[in-house]
Parts: structure tokens; sequence; C-alpha cells
């Protein structure tokens, strides 16, 4: 005999439907709130205002191009994503916008650096630090947890006694590591110079190179700083700190080395330590590596007047 | 109004509507999909309160993973020089990646969770007795697939977290006596962490483990079934049966003699009456969907509010201080660490006690109690019933030891393993720059 359907006062419909109506709702709610947080960037307002600002200065014409999104300039040879130009629009409009246009609009300086090292082949993290994949402002400058590369500021290069220029140049010898001298990096050079006039290979074996007294120093900014006793460094414990203290008093920083206190001046010791740091292993391939002679030269003083390379030869 | 509004929404939804109980459960035997659900189940076994419906949370969580994980197999690329980098393409420049990688990475924590509590429950109400005892030796197994899913899953970001955990976990497996070195092998695929590594916790991840998973869970639902149900039942049918019949010794009622004691007619489901039951179709079923939609949007909540943890890119060169074992696992690294003994220049590592004896005597244990356990039948399907207090008891307190020993390998571990109270200051470890 067959039942009809009637829904009794105990029936689990009764119990069911508010929950499932409830839970439908906070789903529908939830989905929402996705939505939301997917589409609302913190690169949408500055892309919003950059064709604006591109039209005001006569570009027309490249404004009614523009097409919002993620930006990213990728160089897989390097391994190199990166996507600080969603916001950093302005970057490579320096002949067109005005360089007090207000961050992150505001395009990069251009000159003899950028000519030599376009944006197209180097991208911005090489040089600059921080993360390339980030789209978030916090997590593209500072980076996540664990971030060994924080982007490069004067804040964190005061923290360590340094302008950013020369912090900066610490990174540039990720290439420029064979250059004897390199136009610009002066406190490089510096590190450079003093190495070779504090004969560290004598101790030390940097690539193949010196004695074993030392330990060896190829990859030394790659190095775990944990790994290194901090106990009797003042100041910050940074690998850069312990390095600065331990070129200019050994004994202090390790009591039982057999290295010399060095007494050397402060500065001396930071551009040294730059140098050393800069010392890592790198993922450049050999295009990117410039010709020792080619920096060599650079460096000689220009003569009154140059010979012009394709001048007619005569007979 | 209100009929004609109920009229319209069935001619618009459906094609056919049951006009009695008995063709609604007809819906279900005609139905491939629905055929693995009973026509009728025992109210007891509804009850939010008896099992609060955690089998039903794990398969949604299965579910819930298996989509996700696909979805994100369109974006993941198994290679040391890539994994790290399709993660973050996932979190800054995939449309949903970031609530994609979240809602999977919530849902598997959730799932080892409530594969363990569901466990927990089948414990306290001696769910296990008799038939029931097959159906908790496949839970044990889904069990270790949840473990092993987590596990291998965990290694794929190939963060910092994530090489140095299974270094940590891997470290462990080498030592166990005899099979150690051979077991680390298979698992690395060579003697160190790197690309092959990465491959084969891969295609276990995505391929191995998970169909065996839903094999698995797919015959666990079936014996669940072919078992009567939930044991939620027993108690109501042992009322009814208050001197168990003799089964006649001339009459063999199983083929193989694998139901145990009584006879099939005694644990049959016809001995519950049509009140204690509802139809399946569709209380069970809108019950089902409501467990399903509840967890959904709870991972969906926990991926909205929380970013699954990413480190910095793995390097084997620096190790993070300190280096812990997933969640699940540290209490056996917590284990590990206090028992091992240093007696001037030796060292007795832990790692074989810790490591390797306890979880698997502990293993072996829970495999082997429902064929151990000597409390009275009338136990079974009850929770916390006065005749199983002692092992009731001492489940508890393993378990309270567990979960003492993941919060102090969690929140307590800090820097060289050492302890800090909460509100201590940690030291400072340094830094590059």
């Amino acid at each position: 005999m067959e039942q009809p359907l009637k829904p009794s006062p105990d029936s689990y419909e009764a119990r069911d439907f508010g929950w499932l109506v409830a839970m439908s709702l906070l789903f529908f709610g939830l989905v929402a709130i996705g939505f939301w947080r997917e589409y609302r960037t913190e690169w949408g307002p500055y892309q919003h205002e950059f064709p604006e600002i591109l039209g005001h200065y006569g570009k027309g014409e490249e404004a009614r191009k523009f097409i919002p999104g993620i930006k990213q300039i990728w160089i897989p040879q390097i391994a190199v994503t990166d996507r600080c130009i969603t916001c950093h629009l302005g970057y490579d409009w320096s002949a067109i916008l005005p360089p007090s246009l207000a961050q992150p609009l505001t395009p990069h300086p251009a000159g003899d650096l950028i000519a030599k090292h376009p944006f197209e082949k180097f991208g911005c993290t090489p040089c600059h630090g921080g993360q390339g994949w980030a789209t978030t402002v916090n997590a593209a400058h500072i980076g996540g947890p664990g971030w060994i590369d924080p982007m490069l500021t004067p804040a964190l290069a005061a923290s360590q006694g340094l302008t950013m220029d020369q912090m900066m140049q610490m990174r540039c010898n990720f290439c420029h590591r064979h250059d004897e001298a390199t136009p610009g990096m002066d406190v490089i050079n510096r590190g450079k110079t003093l190495l070779r006039k504090r004969k560290c290979i004598l101790c030390h074996s940097i690539e193949g190179r010196g004695g074993n007294t030392g330990p060896e120093l190829t990859y030394e900014g790659d190095s775990n700083p944990e790994l290194y006793d901090f106990s009797r460094v003042a100041g910050q414990k940074t690998f850069f700190n312990w390095n600065v203290q331990h070129l200019m008093h050994a004994s202090r920083i390790t009591p039982t080395t057999q290295m010399p206190d060095y007494n050397m001046p402060i500065d001396d010791a930071r551009a040294l330590t730059l140098l050393i740091l800069s010392w890592r292993r790198q993922s450049f391939p050999p295009e990117y590596i410039p010709a020792p002679s080619e920096a060599a030269a650079a460096m000689q003083p220009t003569p009154a007047t140059t010979p012009s390379a394709n001048a007619p030869e005569h007979h | 109004m209100r009929e004609r509004l109920s009229k319209l929404w069935r001619t618009l939804a459906w094609s056919w509507s049951p006009a009695s109980e008995r063709e609604s459960s007809e819906a279900i035997v005609k139905n491939f999909w629905l055929h693995w659900f009973p026509v009728k189940v025992a109210r007891a076994s509804m009850d939010f309160n008896y099992s609060f419906w955690l089998g039903t949370a794990s398969a949604a969580l299965l579910a819930i993973l298996t989509i996700t994980g696909v979805m994100l197999m369109f974006f993941y690329v198994p290679s040391t020089e890539r994994a790290y980098g399709s993660i973050k393409d996932l979190e800054y420049a995939v449309s949903f990646g970031r609530l994609l990688r979240n809602q999977h990475r919530w849902a598997a924590e959730g799932m080892v969770a409530v594969v363990f509590i569901h466990m927990a429950r089948v414990f306290f109400t001696g769910a296990y007795r008799g038939p029931r005892a097959m159906n908790w030796l496949v839970g044990v197994a889904l069990l270790f697939a949840t473990l092993l899913l987590s596990f291998t899953g965990y290694l794929l970001p190939w963060d910092q977290l994530a090489y140095w955990a299974v270094t940590v976990g891997t470290g462990i497996a080498r030592q166990a006596p005899i099979v150690g070195n051979t077991l680390a092998l298979i698992l690395l695929g060579g003697n160190q962490i790197g690309q092959q590594t990465l491959l084969r916790f891969y295609v276990m991840h995505v391929f191995f483990l998970p169909v065996f998973a839903w094999i698995l869970f797919g015959y666990h639902m079936w014996r669940v079934r072919k078992d009567g149900g939930l044991a939620a039942i027993e108690p109501l049918r042992n009322a009814r049966t208050s001197t168990p019949r003799e089964t006649p010794a001339a009459k063999s009622y199983s083929l193989f003699g694998v139901t145990v004691g009584t006879s099939v007619a005694v644990r049959s489901s016809m001995q519950l009456e049509e009140r204690d039951q509802v139809a399946a179709s569709p209380n069970l079923i809108r019950r089902m969907m409501l467990v399903f939609l509840i967890v959904f949007n709870a991972t969906l909540a926990a991926a909205l509010l929380f970013n699954a943890p990413l480190e910095g890119p793995a390097n084997p060169a620096v190790t993070p201080n300190p280096a812990k074992a997933p969640w699940y696992f540290v209490w056996l690294q917590e284990l590990v660490a206090s028992t091992t003994i240093h007696l001037g220049p030796y060292t007795v590592s832990g790692a074989l006690l810790g490591g390797i004896l306890v979880p698997g005597i502990l293993l072996a244990i829970l495999a082997a109690w429902p064929f151990l356990d000597q409390s009275p039948r009338e136990a079974e399907g009850l929770w916390f019933a006065r005749n199983r207090n002692r092992q009731n008891l001492v489940f508890a307190a393993i378990t309270g030891a567990i979960i003492i020993l993941i919060f102090v390998g969690v929140f307590l571990r800090g820097p060289y393993w050492r302890l800090y109270w909460p509100g201590m200051p940690r030291p400072a470890m340094p830094t590059l720059m």
C-alpha cells in the first residue's frame, strides 16, 4: 500500500530546510566576497589613472591602446618574472613623463646605465631586489616569510651604514664579478683594490686560486648566517655586520682565528664586505657577463681625440 | 497562491515528482549515482549527536580536494626549477589561484583532523565490533592514505617549509630497522631530496594515492551498508532481541563464516520497524547535501581568511631554524627529539624509538583492536558506554598525549628546538643584510 507524501511535524525536512537555506545564503555570500577580493586589486586604481596621465602629456593614442591587467617582464634565461610594472607603469616613459610624477607611476631615470641594461633584458629585480612575482605592494617590496632578497631601499641601506647606490653595486657585481674595475661601481672597485692590496688569496682560496689557511670564499655570499658565531658582534645580527667587524678586528669576533686584525677603516671594511657578499651562485648566462677587457677600456681616461672606428681607411 | 507557486516550481524544476514514498525509494534504486544509498535509513543513524556526520564530512573534503587538486594541476609544474614559481603564479597572477590553493591546503589539513576525529568517534561509540571490524581496518588504511596524501602534497610547493619538512620526515623513515635505507631510497628516488623526489611525490600525490583513497572510500561506504548501517541502531536492536536466539548448529548462515556470533537474521535491518526508519530519499540525501555545503563553506571561509603558508624557495644550503615536520607528524618529531640522548661525545638517536617503534606499535594496536576488544556487545553504538570505560580512557589518554606533543612542537619549539613558553622572547636569527 502506498503512503501519500505529507510532511509530518517531526520530518527531517522541517529540521534541515532552514539550515539548507542558511548555508546556501552563506555560500553565496562567501562567493561574493571571493569575487570582490579578486577584482579589488591594489594595482587597479593606478591602471585607471595611468592612461589619463599619458593623455595629459599628449600621448592620447597610447592611452587609448592601454589594456588593463597584470603586466610583466618575463626573461626565462635569467628566471625573471617581474610584475613590478603592473603598478610602476611609467617605468619606460622617461622621455614623456616628468621625474616629479608620484610613485608608483614615476618613470625610471634614463641614462647610460639604462641604455646598457635595457629593461627587456634585465627586468627589475636583478638590480633592485624584491619579489618580482608579487602583485601586492607589501609582498613585492618586502617579500614573504623567509624571503632573502627584500627590495633595496634607502632605509635598508642606511641600517647598514650604506647608501642605496652603494648597496646596489653589490648586485651589479653579480655579473661584473670578473671586471678589474667597472665605471660607476666605486665601492665595489674599492673592495677589489683592497682585495688585491691586502693579498687575501694568500690564505683564502677564491675561484680555485689561493691558500688553504682560511676558508674558501668563492660563494661566500650564499653562506648560511646561522653557522657563524654572532655572540661577539656588536649591533645588528646580520651577516653583513659580522663580516664588517671581522674584517676590522678578526680576533674580537673569532678569538681563535689566525686572521690578523687589519684595523682597517670602516668604509674599507664595508666595501670589502659588499664585494664578498656579491659572490653568489648566479644563473646569469654567458651573454650577460661583460668581457673584462670592455670594463678595463671603459675605466681608461678618455683621450682628447678618439679615432673613429668606422672612419674610412687611407692608403 | 502558495500552491500555485509550488506547482510552478515543480513544473520548472522537475520532469517527474514522486507521488509516494515507494516511488521516491525506487528513484534511488534505479539511479546509478544514488544506488549505493539504502532505501530506508534508521532515524538513529540520522542523528547529528551520534556521528556528527564526520565520515560524510571526510568524504566532502576528499571531493573538494579532488576537484581543487585537478584544477591546480593545470598550473603546477612538478620541476625543481618551476614548481615554486608556479605556486607564486597561482598566488599573484592566476584568477582565483590563491583562493584555489588556500582551499586545497585547508581542506587537506582539515581532512587529516576530521578523519582522525571520525576514527575517535567510532572508537568511543564502540562501533567497530563484529562484522564492522573489517570496515575499521579499511578506515585505518584510509587514515594512513590521508596522512600520506597530505605529506606528499607538502613537498610540492618546493619552498623551504616543504623541503625541510620532508627532509625531517624521510630522515625518520631512514631509521627503520633493516628496511630504513631502502625505504628512504624508494621515497626519495635517490640519496637526497631532488627532482626525482619531487616527481615521485607528485605522481603519488596526484594519481596513486587519490585513486587508492577513492577505491577504499567506495569500499568503506559499501561496507557500511552491508554491515547494516551505522552502529547507532545496535542499542535498539539489542533491546528488541533481549535474549539472543541461538543459531541452529546445523545451519550455516554465512558462506565463509564471516558473520561471527549471530545469525544473519538477527543482524539484518529487518529488525527495525517502520517507525524507526525514514526514506533515504529525500531525508538522507538532503542532510548529506547540507553536510557537503557546510564543509564547503568552512573550507571556503578558511581560504578567504587565511593564506596557505609559503616560504622562500627551497635552499638545500640553508636550514630554517627550527625545521619542523607538518603538524600531524610533529608529535613524532617531538618524540624523536625527546628520546635522543647525549652521553658525552656519543648521541643515541631517538629516531628508531620515537619515529618508528612508537608510531608502528600504535598503528598495529589500532588495527588489531577490534579483535582484542573484550567488552560486551551491549556497549555497541553507545557513546562512552560504562563497560568500555577503561579502553576509552586509554584511547583518550594516548590521543591527549599526541595532541599535547603536537601543541608543544608547533607552538612552543623555537630556534635550536628549545622550549619557549608563550610570551617568552625568542632569539632573532641572524640574517644576510
